[in-house]
Protein backbone atom coordinates (compact mmCIF):
# COMPACT_ATOMS: atom_id res chain seq x y z
CA UNK A 1 0.00 0.00 0.00
CA UNK A 2 1.65 3.30 -1.08
CA UNK A 3 1.76 5.90 1.30
CA UNK A 4 0.32 8.68 -0.87
CA UNK A 5 -2.80 8.48 -3.26
CA UNK A 6 -3.21 11.47 -5.97
CA UNK A 7 -6.23 11.74 -8.23
CA UNK A 8 -6.04 13.25 -11.79
CA UNK A 9 -8.40 13.72 -14.25
CA UNK A 10 -10.58 16.46 -16.20
CA UNK A 11 -13.21 18.51 -14.69
CA UNK A 12 -16.52 16.52 -13.05
CA UNK A 13 -14.36 12.89 -14.01
CA UNK A 14 -15.06 12.28 -10.49
CA UNK A 15 -11.80 13.47 -8.49
CA UNK A 16 -13.43 14.35 -5.43
CA UNK A 17 -15.98 11.81 -5.12
CA UNK A 18 -13.30 9.46 -5.19
CA UNK A 19 -10.64 11.41 -3.22
CA UNK A 20 -13.47 10.96 -0.27
CA UNK A 21 -14.54 7.34 -0.83
CA UNK A 22 -10.75 6.51 -1.02
CA UNK A 23 -9.58 8.28 2.56
CA UNK A 24 -13.21 6.76 4.13
CA UNK A 25 -11.59 3.13 2.87
CA UNK A 26 -7.90 3.96 4.49
CA UNK A 27 -9.21 5.45 7.33
CA UNK A 28 -10.70 1.62 8.42
CA UNK A 29 -7.29 0.26 8.08
CA UNK A 30 -4.85 3.13 9.17
CA UNK A 31 -5.14 5.31 11.99
CA UNK A 32 -3.17 8.40 10.47
CA UNK A 33 -5.17 9.60 7.21
CA UNK A 34 -5.08 12.91 5.58
CA UNK A 35 -7.32 14.30 2.84
CA UNK A 36 -5.74 17.02 0.78
CA UNK A 37 -8.02 19.19 -1.39
CA UNK A 38 -5.76 21.06 -4.00
CA UNK A 39 -8.12 21.75 -6.29
CA UNK A 40 -7.49 25.39 -7.49
CA UNK A 41 -10.36 25.37 -10.22
CA UNK A 42 -13.22 24.04 -9.08
CA UNK A 43 -15.46 26.84 -7.34
CA UNK A 44 -18.34 24.49 -5.77
CA UNK A 45 -18.11 20.77 -5.09
CA UNK A 46 -14.93 20.26 -3.14
CA UNK A 47 -13.50 18.73 -0.80
CA UNK A 48 -13.78 21.69 1.53
CA UNK A 49 -17.54 21.59 1.07
CA UNK A 50 -17.83 18.01 2.70
CA UNK A 51 -15.17 19.48 5.52
CA UNK A 52 -17.57 19.10 9.20
CA UNK A 53 -18.87 15.67 7.76
CA UNK A 54 -15.12 13.94 7.21
CA UNK A 55 -13.77 15.60 10.06
CA UNK A 56 -16.34 13.65 12.54
CA UNK A 57 -14.88 10.80 11.17
CA UNK A 58 -11.33 11.36 12.03
CA UNK A 59 -9.81 12.39 8.96
CA UNK A 60 -7.43 15.43 8.72
CA UNK A 61 -8.71 17.36 6.09
CA UNK A 62 -6.60 20.05 4.74
CA UNK A 63 -7.69 22.69 3.04
CA UNK A 64 -7.34 26.90 2.49
CA UNK A 65 -7.94 28.68 5.34
CA UNK A 66 -11.21 28.97 6.94
CA UNK A 67 -11.84 32.54 5.74
CA UNK A 68 -10.34 32.45 2.25
CA UNK A 69 -12.32 28.69 1.56
CA UNK A 70 -14.65 29.90 -0.76
CA UNK A 71 -12.42 33.19 -2.20
CA UNK A 72 -11.48 32.62 -6.46
CA UNK A 73 -7.94 32.50 -4.99
CA UNK A 74 -5.44 29.23 -6.39
CA UNK A 75 -4.33 29.06 -2.79
CA UNK A 76 -2.11 25.66 -1.70
CA UNK A 77 -1.54 25.80 1.94
CA UNK A 78 1.98 24.79 3.40
CA UNK A 79 0.67 22.05 5.56
CA UNK A 80 -0.14 19.85 1.94
CA UNK A 81 4.21 19.44 1.87
CA UNK A 82 4.03 18.27 5.13
CA UNK A 83 1.69 15.74 5.18
CA UNK A 84 2.69 14.56 1.90
CA UNK A 85 6.61 14.29 3.85
CA UNK A 86 4.64 12.64 7.10
CA UNK A 87 5.61 8.91 7.16
CA UNK A 88 2.70 8.57 9.83
CA UNK A 89 -0.05 9.60 6.93
CA UNK A 90 -1.96 7.80 4.67
CA UNK A 91 -2.58 10.76 1.77
CA UNK A 92 -4.85 11.29 -0.51
CA UNK A 93 -4.69 13.96 -2.66
CA UNK A 94 -7.67 15.81 -4.72
CA UNK A 95 -6.62 17.80 -7.24
CA UNK A 96 -8.37 20.48 -9.66
CA UNK A 97 -9.11 19.30 -13.08
CA UNK A 98 -7.90 19.89 -16.52
CA UNK A 99 -4.31 21.06 -17.47
CA UNK A 100 -5.16 24.05 -14.76
CA UNK A 101 -5.71 22.10 -11.68
CA UNK A 102 -3.02 20.00 -12.35
CA UNK A 103 0.04 22.53 -12.74
CA UNK A 104 -0.04 22.13 -8.79
CA UNK A 105 0.97 18.66 -8.82
CA UNK A 106 4.44 20.06 -10.47
CA UNK A 107 5.05 22.04 -7.62
CA UNK A 108 4.21 19.22 -5.09
CA UNK A 109 6.38 16.63 -7.26
CA UNK A 110 9.38 16.32 -4.60
CA UNK A 111 7.12 15.57 -2.04
CA UNK A 112 5.24 13.10 -4.21
CA UNK A 113 7.65 10.03 -3.23
CA UNK A 114 5.72 6.40 -2.55
CA UNK A 115 2.84 7.61 -4.43
CA UNK A 116 -0.06 6.37 -6.76
CA UNK A 117 -0.85 8.71 -9.07
CA UNK A 118 -4.71 7.62 -10.57
CA UNK A 119 -6.07 9.24 -13.86
CA UNK A 120 -9.80 8.87 -13.03
CA UNK A 121 -11.45 8.60 -16.71
CA UNK A 122 -15.45 8.53 -17.06
CA UNK A 123 -16.17 7.90 -20.83
CA UNK A 124 -19.53 9.65 -20.42
CA UNK A 125 -18.24 13.28 -20.14
CA UNK A 126 -16.93 15.68 -22.96
CA UNK A 127 -13.39 14.90 -24.36
CA UNK A 128 -12.96 11.87 -22.24
CA UNK A 129 -14.98 9.53 -24.57
CA UNK A 130 -13.26 8.07 -26.74
CA UNK A 131 -9.68 5.98 -26.50
CA UNK A 132 -7.75 8.55 -28.50
CA UNK A 133 -9.00 10.96 -26.40
CA UNK A 134 -8.28 9.08 -22.88
CA UNK A 135 -4.75 8.85 -23.88
CA UNK A 136 -4.34 12.51 -25.27
CA UNK A 137 -5.59 13.77 -21.42
CA UNK A 138 -3.29 11.27 -19.80
CA UNK A 139 -0.43 11.92 -22.03
CA UNK A 140 -1.15 16.13 -22.27
CA UNK A 141 -1.91 15.59 -18.29
CA UNK A 142 1.54 13.96 -17.37
CA UNK A 143 3.44 16.50 -19.73
CA UNK A 144 1.77 19.95 -17.81
CA UNK A 145 2.46 18.46 -14.39
CA UNK A 146 5.60 16.52 -15.18
CA UNK A 147 4.21 13.37 -13.01
CA UNK A 148 3.76 10.11 -14.53
CA UNK A 149 0.27 8.61 -14.18
CA UNK A 150 0.58 5.17 -12.45
CA UNK A 151 -2.97 3.84 -13.08
CA UNK A 152 -6.18 4.50 -14.58
CA UNK A 153 -9.92 4.66 -12.91
CA UNK A 154 -12.22 3.29 -14.32
CA UNK A 155 -15.39 5.71 -12.88
CA UNK A 156 -17.88 5.86 -16.22
CA UNK A 157 -21.37 6.89 -14.94
CA UNK A 158 -24.39 8.37 -15.79
CA UNK A 159 -25.13 9.38 -11.91
CA UNK A 160 -28.27 8.46 -10.37
CA UNK A 161 -29.06 6.93 -14.31
CA UNK A 162 -26.00 4.56 -14.11
CA UNK A 163 -26.29 1.08 -15.18
CA UNK A 164 -23.69 -1.94 -15.34
CA UNK A 165 -23.84 -1.85 -18.74
CA UNK A 166 -22.72 1.82 -18.70
CA UNK A 167 -20.09 0.77 -16.50
CA UNK A 168 -19.08 -2.20 -18.87
CA UNK A 169 -19.16 -0.05 -21.82
CA UNK A 170 -16.48 2.33 -20.41
CA UNK A 171 -14.33 -0.93 -18.99
CA UNK A 172 -13.74 -1.36 -22.82
CA UNK A 173 -12.86 1.70 -23.78
CA UNK A 174 -10.81 2.11 -20.98
CA UNK A 175 -8.81 -1.28 -22.00
CA UNK A 176 -7.77 -0.62 -24.94
CA UNK A 177 -6.56 2.90 -23.79
CA UNK A 178 -4.32 1.04 -21.13
CA UNK A 179 -2.97 -1.38 -23.15
CA UNK A 180 -1.82 1.76 -25.41
CA UNK A 181 -0.51 3.72 -22.47
CA UNK A 182 0.91 0.53 -21.07
CA UNK A 183 -1.18 1.39 -17.64
CA UNK A 184 -3.09 -0.98 -16.15
CA UNK A 185 -6.81 0.06 -14.31
CA UNK A 186 -6.50 -0.32 -10.98
CA UNK A 187 -10.08 -0.33 -9.93
CA UNK A 188 -13.81 0.15 -11.58
CA UNK A 189 -16.00 2.26 -9.78
CA UNK A 190 -19.56 1.89 -8.50
CA UNK A 191 -21.60 4.06 -6.36
CA UNK A 192 -24.23 2.15 -3.70
CA UNK A 193 -26.14 -0.87 -5.30
CA UNK A 194 -25.54 -0.85 -8.99
CA UNK A 195 -24.50 -4.51 -10.00
CA UNK A 196 -21.25 -5.02 -11.01
CA UNK A 197 -19.17 -8.43 -12.04
CA UNK A 198 -16.71 -7.45 -14.24
CA UNK A 199 -12.76 -8.42 -14.90
CA UNK A 200 -11.83 -5.39 -12.74
CA UNK A 201 -11.24 -5.19 -9.32
CA UNK A 202 -14.30 -3.40 -7.91
CA UNK A 203 -14.52 -0.12 -5.48
CA UNK A 204 -17.89 0.61 -4.23
CA UNK A 205 -18.81 4.59 -2.98
CA UNK A 206 -21.27 6.42 -1.07
CA UNK A 207 -22.29 9.59 -3.35
CA UNK A 208 -20.92 12.68 -1.18
CA UNK A 209 -20.94 15.14 -3.46
CA UNK A 210 -24.73 14.53 -5.39
CA UNK A 211 -26.16 17.70 -4.73
CA UNK A 212 -26.89 18.23 -1.37
CA UNK A 213 -29.77 21.04 -1.71
CA UNK A 214 -32.36 17.88 -2.57
CA UNK A 215 -33.32 18.27 -5.97
CA UNK A 216 -35.15 15.80 -7.85
CA UNK B 1 -30.83 9.25 -27.77
CA UNK B 2 -27.23 8.95 -25.93
CA UNK B 3 -26.71 10.11 -23.22
CA UNK B 4 -23.67 12.17 -21.45
CA UNK B 5 -22.66 13.51 -18.26
CA UNK B 6 -22.77 17.21 -18.39
CA UNK B 7 -22.01 20.50 -16.35
CA UNK B 8 -25.30 23.14 -16.74
CA UNK B 9 -22.36 25.38 -18.32
CA UNK B 10 -20.92 22.45 -20.82
CA UNK B 11 -24.28 21.51 -22.16
CA UNK B 12 -25.47 24.92 -22.92
CA UNK B 13 -22.43 25.56 -25.23
CA UNK B 14 -22.52 22.47 -26.46
CA UNK B 15 -26.38 23.01 -26.98
CA UNK B 16 -25.22 26.52 -28.96
CA UNK B 17 -22.61 24.41 -31.03
CA UNK B 18 -25.85 22.18 -32.06
CA UNK B 19 -27.97 25.13 -32.77
CA UNK B 20 -25.50 26.38 -35.24
CA UNK B 21 -23.53 28.79 -33.20
CA UNK B 22 -19.66 29.66 -34.65
CA UNK B 23 -18.83 32.34 -32.82
CA UNK B 24 -18.01 33.15 -29.49
CA UNK B 25 -16.67 36.07 -27.39
CA UNK B 26 -16.52 36.24 -24.06
CA UNK B 27 -14.01 36.93 -21.07
CA UNK B 28 -13.35 34.41 -18.11
CA UNK B 29 -15.52 34.71 -14.85
CA UNK B 30 -16.63 32.50 -12.16
CA UNK B 31 -18.65 30.21 -12.18
CA UNK B 32 -19.25 30.11 -15.72
CA UNK B 33 -15.47 30.03 -16.90
CA UNK B 34 -15.79 26.52 -17.90
CA UNK B 35 -18.70 27.38 -20.67
CA UNK B 36 -15.82 29.79 -21.91
CA UNK B 37 -13.34 27.08 -22.01
CA UNK B 38 -15.42 24.11 -23.62
CA UNK B 39 -16.12 26.83 -26.84
CA UNK B 40 -12.41 27.26 -26.75
CA UNK B 41 -12.10 23.54 -27.07
CA UNK B 42 -14.82 22.67 -28.95
CA UNK B 43 -15.21 25.45 -31.86
CA UNK B 44 -11.94 24.90 -33.21
CA UNK B 45 -13.16 21.54 -33.89
CA UNK B 46 -16.05 22.53 -35.99
CA UNK B 47 -14.38 25.25 -37.99
CA UNK B 48 -15.84 27.92 -35.66
CA UNK B 49 -14.13 31.12 -33.49
CA UNK B 50 -13.50 31.60 -30.46
CA UNK B 51 -11.87 34.75 -28.96
CA UNK B 52 -10.98 35.07 -25.54
CA UNK B 53 -11.86 39.12 -25.59
CA UNK B 54 -10.27 41.30 -23.67
CA UNK B 55 -13.36 42.08 -21.15
CA UNK B 56 -16.90 41.67 -21.11
CA UNK B 57 -17.42 45.27 -22.66
CA UNK B 58 -15.26 44.12 -25.99
CA UNK B 59 -17.00 40.57 -25.87
CA UNK B 60 -20.30 42.42 -26.35
CA UNK B 61 -19.14 44.32 -29.55
CA UNK B 62 -17.33 41.47 -31.01
CA UNK B 63 -21.05 40.05 -30.67
CA UNK B 64 -22.80 42.92 -32.01
CA UNK B 65 -20.42 42.92 -34.90
CA UNK B 66 -20.56 39.28 -35.92
CA UNK B 67 -24.36 39.23 -35.62
CA UNK B 68 -25.41 42.24 -37.89
CA UNK B 69 -23.75 39.99 -40.87
CA UNK B 70 -26.48 37.35 -39.80
CA UNK B 71 -24.03 34.98 -37.81
CA UNK B 72 -25.33 32.90 -35.00
CA UNK B 73 -23.30 34.52 -32.04
CA UNK B 74 -23.52 33.99 -28.09
CA UNK B 75 -21.20 35.03 -25.03
CA UNK B 76 -21.64 34.13 -21.59
CA UNK B 77 -20.81 35.55 -18.54
CA UNK B 78 -21.68 35.88 -14.59
CA UNK B 79 -23.27 38.59 -12.54
CA UNK B 80 -20.77 41.73 -12.38
CA UNK B 81 -19.82 40.76 -16.25
CA UNK B 82 -23.28 40.95 -17.41
CA UNK B 83 -23.30 44.44 -16.10
CA UNK B 84 -20.72 45.54 -18.02
CA UNK B 85 -22.36 44.21 -21.31
CA UNK B 86 -25.44 46.20 -20.70
CA UNK B 87 -24.40 48.96 -22.80
CA UNK B 88 -23.64 46.99 -25.81
CA UNK B 89 -27.06 45.19 -25.10
CA UNK B 90 -28.99 48.20 -25.51
CA UNK B 91 -27.15 48.94 -28.49
CA UNK B 92 -28.02 45.37 -30.55
CA UNK B 93 -31.45 45.29 -29.31
CA UNK B 94 -32.23 48.87 -30.68
CA UNK B 95 -30.30 47.67 -33.67
CA UNK B 96 -32.58 44.81 -34.24
CA UNK B 97 -29.94 41.88 -34.01
CA UNK B 98 -30.17 38.63 -33.09
CA UNK B 99 -27.80 37.17 -30.06
CA UNK B 100 -28.00 34.68 -26.71
CA UNK B 101 -26.56 35.77 -23.94
CA UNK B 102 -25.57 33.34 -20.85
CA UNK B 103 -25.26 34.70 -17.27
CA UNK B 104 -24.00 31.95 -14.47
CA UNK B 105 -26.15 34.41 -11.99
CA UNK B 106 -23.75 34.39 -8.59
CA UNK B 107 -24.41 36.65 -5.28
CA UNK B 108 -24.32 40.56 -5.14
CA UNK B 109 -24.29 43.15 -5.09
CA UNK B 110 -21.06 44.70 -5.78
CA UNK B 111 -17.90 42.34 -6.29
CA UNK B 112 -20.31 39.85 -4.06
CA UNK B 113 -19.18 36.05 -3.91
CA UNK B 114 -19.33 33.15 -6.19
CA UNK B 115 -22.40 31.26 -5.06
CA UNK B 116 -25.83 30.69 -7.05
CA UNK B 117 -28.13 33.60 -6.98
CA UNK B 118 -30.57 35.10 -8.94
CA UNK B 119 -30.08 38.45 -7.43
CA UNK B 120 -30.10 39.97 -11.14
CA UNK B 121 -33.70 39.44 -12.08
CA UNK B 122 -34.81 42.60 -12.14
CA UNK B 123 -31.51 43.40 -14.53
CA UNK B 124 -32.05 41.08 -16.29
CA UNK B 125 -36.25 41.47 -17.25
CA UNK B 126 -36.63 45.11 -16.50
CA UNK B 127 -33.81 46.45 -18.36
CA UNK B 128 -29.96 46.26 -17.71
CA UNK B 129 -29.20 48.67 -19.88
CA UNK B 130 -29.98 52.25 -21.09
CA UNK B 131 -33.74 52.94 -23.29
CA UNK B 132 -36.73 51.16 -24.34
CA UNK B 133 -35.61 47.77 -25.28
CA UNK B 134 -36.87 44.03 -23.78
CA UNK B 135 -34.49 40.98 -23.62
CA UNK B 136 -36.38 37.76 -24.13
CA UNK B 137 -35.27 35.99 -20.62
CA UNK B 138 -35.58 31.84 -20.39
CA UNK B 139 -34.69 30.58 -17.06
CA UNK B 140 -34.06 26.42 -17.41
CA UNK B 141 -34.53 24.45 -13.90
CA UNK B 142 -32.39 21.40 -15.10
CA UNK B 143 -29.25 20.56 -17.27
CA UNK B 144 -31.56 19.07 -19.69
CA UNK B 145 -33.83 21.85 -19.81
CA UNK B 146 -31.25 24.27 -20.37
CA UNK B 147 -30.32 22.61 -23.73
CA UNK B 148 -33.83 22.61 -25.03
CA UNK B 149 -33.93 26.72 -24.16
CA UNK B 150 -30.11 27.21 -25.58
CA UNK B 151 -31.76 25.67 -28.59
CA UNK B 152 -34.87 27.79 -28.27
CA UNK B 153 -33.09 30.97 -27.62
CA UNK B 154 -30.96 30.91 -30.90
CA UNK B 155 -34.86 30.41 -32.35
CA UNK B 156 -36.18 33.55 -30.96
CA UNK B 157 -33.34 35.77 -31.45
CA UNK B 158 -33.69 35.13 -35.07
CA UNK B 159 -37.66 35.07 -35.24
CA UNK B 160 -37.71 38.49 -33.73
CA UNK B 161 -34.07 39.81 -34.15
CA UNK B 162 -33.84 40.62 -30.36
CA UNK B 163 -31.31 39.59 -27.80
CA UNK B 164 -31.76 36.32 -25.78
CA UNK B 165 -30.91 36.19 -22.14
CA UNK B 166 -30.55 32.36 -20.34
CA UNK B 167 -30.83 33.05 -16.60
CA UNK B 168 -29.13 30.45 -14.76
CA UNK B 169 -27.75 30.81 -11.28
CA UNK B 170 -24.57 28.82 -10.53
CA UNK B 171 -25.83 26.10 -8.73
CA UNK B 172 -27.22 24.98 -12.45
CA UNK B 173 -24.19 26.44 -14.14
CA UNK B 174 -21.95 24.03 -11.87
CA UNK B 175 -24.08 21.00 -11.35
CA UNK B 176 -23.64 17.80 -13.38
CA UNK B 177 -26.63 15.84 -15.07
CA UNK B 178 -27.14 12.82 -17.85
CA UNK B 179 -28.26 15.23 -20.91
CA UNK B 180 -29.69 14.20 -24.44
CA UNK B 181 -29.35 15.93 -27.66
CA UNK B 182 -31.26 15.85 -29.78
CA UNK B 183 -30.07 14.91 -33.43
CA UNK B 184 -31.77 17.31 -35.95
CA UNK B 185 -29.94 19.35 -38.68
CA UNK B 186 -30.41 23.02 -38.00
CA UNK B 187 -31.05 25.47 -40.25
CA UNK B 188 -31.41 29.39 -40.30
CA UNK B 189 -31.31 32.03 -42.76
CA UNK B 190 -30.76 35.63 -41.88
CA UNK B 191 -29.91 36.62 -45.70
CA UNK B 192 -32.63 39.04 -45.96
CA UNK B 193 -31.73 41.74 -43.27
CA UNK B 194 -28.14 41.27 -42.78
CA UNK B 195 -25.04 42.57 -43.98
CA UNK B 196 -23.54 40.81 -46.86
CA UNK B 197 -22.23 43.26 -49.05
CA UNK B 198 -24.18 45.15 -51.42
CA UNK B 199 -23.41 44.27 -54.53
CA UNK B 200 -26.88 43.95 -56.62
CA UNK B 201 -28.84 45.28 -54.22
CA UNK B 202 -29.35 48.34 -52.35
CA UNK B 203 -27.12 48.92 -49.30
CA UNK B 204 -28.52 47.96 -45.96
CA UNK B 205 -27.89 49.42 -42.61
CA UNK B 206 -27.70 47.81 -38.95
CA UNK B 207 -27.95 51.09 -36.27
CA UNK B 208 -28.93 52.05 -33.02
CA UNK B 209 -28.56 55.72 -33.88
CA UNK B 210 -31.00 58.06 -35.34
CA UNK B 211 -30.51 62.01 -34.17
CA UNK B 212 -34.27 62.80 -35.58
CA UNK B 213 -36.42 62.43 -32.87
CA UNK B 214 -39.35 61.85 -34.87
CA UNK B 215 -37.12 58.95 -36.67
CA UNK B 216 -35.93 57.90 -33.71
CA UNK B 217 -39.11 57.63 -32.20
CA UNK B 218 -40.26 55.59 -35.23
CA UNK B 219 -37.80 52.88 -34.53
CA UNK B 220 -38.79 52.97 -30.56
CA UNK B 221 -42.49 51.96 -32.01
CA UNK B 222 -41.37 49.17 -34.21
CA UNK B 223 -39.53 47.84 -31.13
CA UNK B 224 -42.34 48.19 -28.87
CA UNK B 225 -44.51 46.25 -31.57
CA UNK B 226 -42.35 43.74 -31.63
CA UNK B 227 -42.77 43.12 -27.77
CA UNK B 228 -46.36 43.04 -27.74
CA UNK B 229 -45.70 40.19 -30.49
CA UNK B 230 -43.41 38.51 -28.18
CA UNK B 231 -45.56 38.92 -25.11
CA UNK B 232 -48.96 37.27 -27.02
CA UNK B 233 -46.94 33.97 -28.06
CA UNK B 234 -44.01 33.40 -26.67
CA UNK B 235 -45.12 32.97 -22.37
CA UNK B 236 -43.76 29.89 -21.04
CA UNK B 237 -44.15 28.24 -17.77
CA UNK B 238 -44.67 24.71 -15.72
CA UNK B 239 -47.19 23.81 -13.61
CA UNK B 240 -46.83 21.34 -11.41
CA UNK B 241 -50.14 19.56 -9.42
CA UNK B 242 -51.89 22.67 -8.94
CA UNK B 243 -55.59 21.47 -9.77
CA UNK B 244 -56.59 20.44 -6.74
CA UNK B 245 -54.09 22.31 -4.52
CA UNK B 246 -54.74 24.97 -1.87
CA UNK B 247 -51.82 26.76 -1.92
CA UNK B 248 -49.36 27.74 -4.52
CA UNK B 249 -45.76 28.22 -4.33
CA UNK B 250 -44.13 30.23 -7.64
CA UNK B 251 -40.46 29.73 -8.44
CA UNK B 252 -38.29 29.90 -11.52
CA UNK B 253 -35.12 28.36 -12.35
CA UNK B 254 -33.28 25.88 -9.33
CA UNK B 255 -36.01 27.26 -7.03
CA UNK B 256 -38.39 26.10 -9.30
CA UNK B 257 -36.59 22.55 -9.12
CA UNK B 258 -36.32 22.68 -5.67
CA UNK B 259 -39.84 23.96 -4.98
CA UNK B 260 -41.31 20.37 -6.31
CA UNK B 261 -39.36 19.00 -3.58
CA UNK B 262 -41.27 20.82 -0.86
CA UNK B 263 -44.20 20.34 -3.16
CA UNK B 264 -43.44 16.50 -3.17
CA UNK B 265 -42.82 16.74 0.81
CA UNK B 266 -46.24 18.21 1.42
CA UNK B 267 -48.06 15.97 -0.76
CA UNK B 268 -46.66 13.34 2.06
CA UNK B 269 -48.00 15.11 4.71
CA UNK B 270 -51.29 15.65 3.04
CA UNK B 271 -51.08 19.39 2.29
CA UNK B 272 -52.50 20.86 -1.14
CA UNK B 273 -49.55 22.43 -2.15
CA UNK B 274 -49.07 23.23 -6.20
CA UNK B 275 -45.55 25.22 -8.17
CA UNK B 276 -46.18 27.39 -10.69
CA UNK B 277 -43.12 27.91 -12.43
CA UNK B 278 -41.75 30.83 -14.90
CA UNK B 279 -39.94 29.27 -17.83
CA UNK B 280 -40.00 32.62 -19.27
CA UNK B 281 -39.52 35.57 -17.19
CA UNK B 282 -39.78 38.44 -19.98
CA UNK B 283 -42.61 37.81 -21.38
CA UNK B 284 -43.68 37.01 -17.61
CA UNK B 285 -46.73 34.90 -18.19
CA UNK B 286 -48.88 37.33 -16.08
CA UNK B 287 -52.59 36.03 -17.26
CA UNK B 288 -51.33 31.87 -16.40
CA UNK B 289 -50.58 32.95 -13.19
CA UNK B 290 -53.44 34.87 -12.53
CA UNK B 291 -55.13 31.85 -13.85
CA UNK B 292 -53.41 29.56 -11.54
CA UNK B 293 -53.73 31.62 -8.30
CA UNK B 294 -57.61 32.07 -8.62
CA UNK B 295 -59.85 30.39 -5.50
CA UNK B 296 -55.89 29.78 -3.84
CA UNK B 297 -55.90 30.57 -0.26
CA UNK B 298 -52.43 31.56 -0.60
CA UNK B 299 -49.74 32.32 -3.09
CA UNK B 300 -45.78 31.88 -1.88
CA UNK B 301 -43.25 33.06 -4.19
CA UNK B 302 -39.51 31.36 -3.78
CA UNK B 303 -36.33 33.34 -4.23
CA UNK B 304 -32.48 33.41 -4.70
CA UNK B 305 -32.69 37.14 -3.97
CA UNK B 306 -34.69 39.64 -1.79
CA UNK B 307 -38.12 39.07 -3.64
CA UNK B 308 -37.43 40.61 -7.20
CA UNK B 309 -39.75 38.41 -9.21
CA UNK B 310 -42.45 39.23 -6.34
CA UNK B 311 -43.25 42.01 -7.78
CA UNK B 312 -44.35 40.64 -11.12
CA UNK B 313 -46.53 37.67 -8.87
CA UNK B 314 -47.85 40.71 -7.26
CA UNK B 315 -49.00 41.83 -10.87
CA UNK B 316 -50.19 38.91 -12.11
CA UNK B 317 -51.97 37.95 -8.78
CA UNK B 318 -53.89 41.59 -8.78
CA UNK B 319 -54.65 41.52 -5.48
CA UNK B 320 -57.03 38.85 -5.81
CA UNK B 321 -55.08 36.00 -3.30
CA UNK B 322 -52.90 36.70 -0.16
CA UNK B 323 -49.09 36.85 -1.15
CA UNK B 324 -46.15 35.61 1.27
CA UNK B 325 -42.52 35.18 0.21
CA UNK B 326 -38.94 33.79 1.26
CA UNK B 327 -35.99 34.15 0.01
CA UNK B 328 -32.58 33.33 0.48
CA UNK B 329 -30.02 36.00 -0.48
CA UNK B 330 -25.98 36.25 -1.60
CA UNK B 331 -25.25 33.04 -2.62
CA UNK B 332 -27.01 31.06 -0.23
CA UNK B 333 -29.59 28.46 -1.65
CA UNK B 334 -32.85 27.33 0.29
CA UNK B 335 -33.37 23.89 1.25
CA UNK B 336 -36.67 22.18 0.91
CA UNK B 337 -37.02 21.70 4.21
CA UNK B 338 -36.20 25.50 5.29
CA UNK B 339 -38.97 26.38 2.80
CA UNK B 340 -41.33 23.53 3.87
CA UNK B 341 -40.88 24.63 7.75
CA UNK B 342 -41.60 28.15 6.79
CA UNK B 343 -44.70 27.09 4.75
CA UNK B 344 -46.19 25.45 7.56
CA UNK B 345 -45.38 28.53 9.88
CA UNK B 346 -47.80 30.23 7.31
CA UNK B 347 -50.33 27.46 7.61
CA UNK B 348 -50.72 27.46 11.06
CA UNK B 349 -51.12 31.18 11.04
CA UNK B 350 -54.21 31.00 8.36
Amino acid sequence: MAKNHVFVGLYGSGKTELAINYAIKLKKDFEKVALIDVDIVSPYFRVRDFQHALEASGIVIVMPPQKIKNADLPVITQAVAGYLDNPQFKVVLDVGGDERGIVVLGYLKEHLFDTNVYLVVNTKRPFSQTVEQIVYVAKMLEERSGVRIDFLVNNTNLGSQTTCEIIYEGEKILQQASIILEKPIAFTVAADSIRYDGENELFRIERFVKTKEGLP
Amino acid sequence: MKKVMMKGVEAIGEAAIKAGCRNYFGYPITPQSELTEYMARRLPEVGGSFLQAESEVAAVNMLYGASSVGKRVMTSTSSPGFSLMQEGISYIACAQLPAVFVNVVRGGPGLGDIQPSQGDYFQATKGGGHGDYRLIVLSPSTVQEATELTLLAFDLADKYRNPVLIFADGLLGQMMEPVAFEEKEITYDNSHWALTGSKNRPPRQVTSFNIDPYGLEKMNIELQKKYRQVEANETRYEEFLIEDADILIVAHGTVGRIAKSVVRMAREEGLKIGLFRPITLYPYPYDALSKAAQEKSLVLTVEMSSGQMLEDVKLAVCGKTKIEFYGRMAGVVPTPEEIFTHLKTLIRGQ
